[in-house]
């Protein structure tokens, strides 16, 4: 029957089935009702970014460290940290805004928040009637309640509330003991690889394993946290082995490649997106209190009380004791403070 | 009757004339689909049923679909290329073919007897009728055409077969 | 009508009425009913193409507007009024405006010589199956000049397959007619379909029964389908290749009478057909006294409505053939076998007993299809062979 046409014949019976099967059989309809019937979405669907907070909305989780903003790869969030009549920073935002006709729901604002704040929602119902402030969500829209996370992720925000339950008791527990041993272990001799380590890198890290030698390495390293515009940096070549002046010639393409002592107050680490490992390597040579600045996380997020700069020179002149106020560098801030202090001996 | 024959005279000459002065192609091409219309339309008009629907069929649907088809696959796909002006540079040798032939088939009209009755009865025109005369009376020249049709198709499909070797 | 003029003149209440009243109501009945009655058919028929559509993808099909979504072809009725009427600034203004009123006059033509129950037929003209082929090629003048009008290369190619299909189509459909009006003797349709009354409960003399009466049922559908456009045969408007065809350049209530001379074109060519093959009005019980021609009627619209579903489902189930296969098809397979096909309609004539006949001329069409089958099938495509995929 093949060329006779009978496989048309085959087909239409198939159609036929369809046509009389939806009438019977309930389960050939699969389209769902839309508004009056939804499909229960799955657990780990996502759609845009909210904020958390655990009892009322002014015990938000966030403190407004930016590092979502600065991780951001379409960069749709907007943050102002709060502050008081004195101008100290409450570490919590004034303004926390999503672009969600930006967004690109890529998650990794979640991956990079060490304070489990901002989590990824699944409602899909965000059609507005504008598109330009519409699209825009507020800190208030934003804010939504731990129950709500829970609801909506049970499995995911259970194991969130057990490592915050965990870190809590911790803390409690080892409040009088010297904040050094916070750390989890000491500082490794070599530090852990980057880009597992340190929750802020990830933007532009380099391999540990590439084949460059250690100039080459903190010059791309410089070139790429500077964004590509060191097109009139010197080249590799005739760099001089100091790593801190081959980072230092792409800031300052000038200048000449001979070891000159760089200028106070240069700070080429202070970018969230190098790794622990490039950021001390950038700062070595440098005065201690330089050395501690590049050991924190960089995002400015006066989580500790302090910017970035602020807090190492406190702990510098030793009127900062506590060497684990470092919240977005968790950890490995910590041990790396601590390591410090010990080589310089102060501790 | 009369005014219908006048309306419709009209609209035949008219399409008639727009056929020939319109600069478009396509827009004479469709000024001729509207004077066969005309012609078809006379043709009921007369009771001619059957010669007005194959009227209708032949010269629309196939003479007038083939010249589109025609100028569509030329170049000038658009039909707005084209002389400047309406008359060429030989009208007058083209004018005196049209008077010549009006003048003969004035010449036929008069000559003939039919249309000196002028009489609905006896223009008794059923598809019967024209069939049986076609198959009897003038089986001859009806398979004369037949066989003319026949050798153009024939030619016009060693024509396109020449084209298929040419290409291989 | 002029049933309806002498029904009305020999009604005593109208015999104070001057005749020439009698005479434009007894023309604008039919008419209006005609005008009400189809383009009602289509605007159902549309709604009826999404839902048997929508079941066959096991969807459900449009049920928002109205219960069961009865009232969608009023709600698309009104977007398409409302809808902006854009016209290209490169377009031919006058063809282009021209076009879609085209394709509506020669689809509503078509019904004033379908018989929709014994004497109820608008006019009954004794040329009626010319009528028909003469009126349906008119109707490719309007898919051309909305093509070439738009100036716009999709349009211009869905307009240029449209007329190479219709004028290829064109020949076996008529030939495939040809032994109906050899059967019945006659081009009137009225006469078509009183020649398939009687026999068994009004069925058994349907000229679908015949060999030659089915072959031909399967051409004329065939080349109906093709004449109107419907998928298998939607090359002109074919919208994974050439956008819409002749209509990409036509919105708003422009659009919609193209859409309405296609759906008219397609529902007259189911009528043709019901009245050429299918005995038309002929059925069980047409032949009663005083509800015979309502019988009748429901017969008709029963195998028009029967017609327009398996064309639906065909649609449904069958993809787009291409431009060369659609030609070829037309002319290596369809041509020769509506040829033999009237053949075999002269040989039943003259072959008696006819239980004879009608297994002779069924050898003989089974034969010309298996021959013609093989010979106009494409070729063969050898099976390919993958250099690193395997």
């Amino acid at each position: 029957m093949g060329s006779l046409g009978g496989g048309l014949f085959k087909g239409m019976a198939v159609t036929a089935r369809n046509f009389f099967g939806s009438y019977f059989d309930k389960d050939r309809l699969v389209a769902v009702q839309y508004p009056e019937e939804r499909i229960q979405t799955p657990e780990n669907s996502r759609t845009f970014p909210f904020l958390v907070y655990d009892n009322t909305p002014d015990a938000m989780r966030c403190v407004a460290c930016k590092i979502c903003e600065t991780e951001c790869p379409p960069q749709c969030i907007y943050i102002v940290m709060d502050r008081d009549e004195k101008g100290k920073p409450m570490q919590r935002p004034k303004v926390f805004d999503i672009d969600i006709s930006v967004c690109m729901q890529c998650q990794i604002c979640v991956e990079v928040c060490p304070f489990e704040a901002i989590k990824m929602d699944n409602d899909y119902e965000k059609s507005q009637y504008g598109r330009f402030d519409e699209l825009i969500e507020h800190l208030p829209d934003l804010l939504k309640s731990n129950d709500y996370y829970n609801k909506i992720k049970p499995t995911e925000a259970a194991a969130v509330d057990a490592k915050l339950k965990a870190e809590a008791e911790k803390k409690t527990k080892k409040a009088p003991a010297p904040a050094a041993k916070a750390a989890p272990k000491p500082a490794a001799p070599k530090p852990a690889p980057a880009p597992v380590a340190a929750p802020a890198a990830g933007k532009f890290v380099i391999p540990e394993d590439a084949p460059f030698t250690p100039e080459q390495r903190a010059w791309l390293a410089g070139f790429l946290s500077s964004g590509g515009s060191a097109g009139t940096a010197t080249p590799v070549a005739e760099a001089s082995a100091s790593v801190g002046e081959a980072a230092e010639a792409d800031a300052s393409a000038t200048e000449t490649p001979a070891a000159e002592p760089a200028p106070a107050g240069d700070t080429p680490w202070h970018d969230p997106g190098l790794g622990m490992q490039q950021r001390m390597d950038l700062a070595k040579e440098r005065p201690l209190a330089d050395k501690l600045m590049a050991a924190m996380a960089q995002t400015d997020c006066h989580a500790c009380g302090y910017d970035c700069r602020g807090y190492a020179d406190a702990i510098a002149a030793g009127s900062e004791k506590d060497l684990s106020l470092c919240l977005p560098g968790e950890a490995e801030t910590a041990s790396m403070l601590e390591q410090l202090m010990k080589e310089d001996g102060k501790v | 009757m009369n005014y219908a024959f006048w309306i419709i005279s009209a609209i035949t000459l008219l399409g008639a004339f727009l056929a020939v002065t319109l600069r478009n192609l396509v827009h004479c091409v469709l000024s001729l689909i509207l004077f066969f219309l005309g012609v078809a339309a006379h043709y009921f008009l007369l009771r001619a049923d059957f010669l007005g629907a194959v009227q209708i069929l032949i010269y629309i649907g196939a003479v007038a679909v083939l010249i589109l088809f025609a100028i569509m696959l030329t170049r000038n796909v658009t039909g707005t290329e084209g002389p400047r002006e309406v008359f060429g540079m030989k009208w007058w040798s083209g004018g005196v073919i049209a008077a010549a032939v009006a003048a003969f088939v004035l010449q036929a009209i008069k000559a003939d007897s039919v249309t000196a009755a002028t009489s609905t009865t006896q223009a008794n025109s059923s598809v019967a009728e024209i069939g049986k005369a076609l198959v009897a009376d003038w089986v001859v020249p009806f398979e004369a055409m037949a066989v003319l049709l026949t050798a153009a198709l024939i030619g016009a499909v060693v024509i396109a077969l020449e084209e298929v070797m040419r290409r291989r | 009508m002029e049933q309806l003029y002498q029904l009305l003149r020999s009604c005593s209440w109208f015999a104070k009425v001057p005749d020439c009243v009698l005479f434009w109501v007894s023309v604008a009945v039919p008419i209006g009913l005609v005008l009400a009655v189809y383009p009602a058919i289509f605007a159902y028929t549309t709604l009826i193409e999404r839902k048997a559509l929508g079941r066959i993808q096991n969807r459900l099909g449009p049920n928002r507007v109205g219960r069961w979504g009865i009232l969608q072809p009023l709600a698309d009725g009104a977007k398409l009024l409302t809808k902006e009427d854009i016209v290209p600034r490169a377009a031919d203004g006058f063809v282009h405006w021209l076009a879609p009123v085209i394709a509506v006059i020669p689809s509503i033509l078509l019904f004033a010589v379908i018989p929709v129950g014994s004497g109820l037929i608008p006019v009954n003209l004794n040329i009626g199956v010319l009528f028909v082929f003469a009126i349906s090629t008119a109707s490719v003048l309007a898919l051309f000049m909305g093509g070439w009008a738009s100036r716009n290369k999709f349009s211009l190619l869905g307009a240029m397959r449209a007329v190479a299909q219709v004028v290829s189509y064109e020949v076996p459909m008529v030939l495939a007619a040809v032994v109906v009006v050899m059967a019945a003797g006659s081009l009137s349709t009225t006469a078509i379909a009183q020649a398939q009354g009687g026999g068994l409960l009004n069925i058994t003399n349907w000229f679908v029964f015949r060999p030659w009466g089915f072959v031909g049922f399967v051409l004329f559908v065939i080349g109906a389908m093709a004449e109107s456009a419907r998928t298998p045969f939607d090359i002109p408007e074919a919208e994974s290749e050439i956008i819409a065809g002749y209509h990409t350049e036509y919105s708003g209530f422009k659009f919609a009478l193209f859409q309405l001379g296609e759906y008219l074109a397609a529902l007259a060519m189911a009528g043709i057909t019901a009245t050429m093959f299918l005995g038309g009005y002929n059925g069980p019980g047409n032949d009663l006294k005083y509800i015979g021609w309502l019988v009748g009627a429901f017969w008709f619209f029963a195998k028009l409505m029967s017609i327009i579903f398996v064309i639906i489902w065909i649609r449904g189930t069958w993809p787009r053939i291409r431009v060369d296969q659609l030609l070829g098809f037309a002319w290596k397979v369809l041509l020769p076998m509506s040829i033999v096909n009237v053949l075999a309609a002269a040989l039943y004539h003259f072959i008696n007993p006819k239980p004879l006949a009608w297994v002779v001329t069924a050898v003989l069409l089974f034969i010309a299809w298996l021959v013609l089958t093989k010979v106009g099938a494409p070729q063969q495509i050898e099976k390919r062979v993958y250099r690193y995929a395997d």
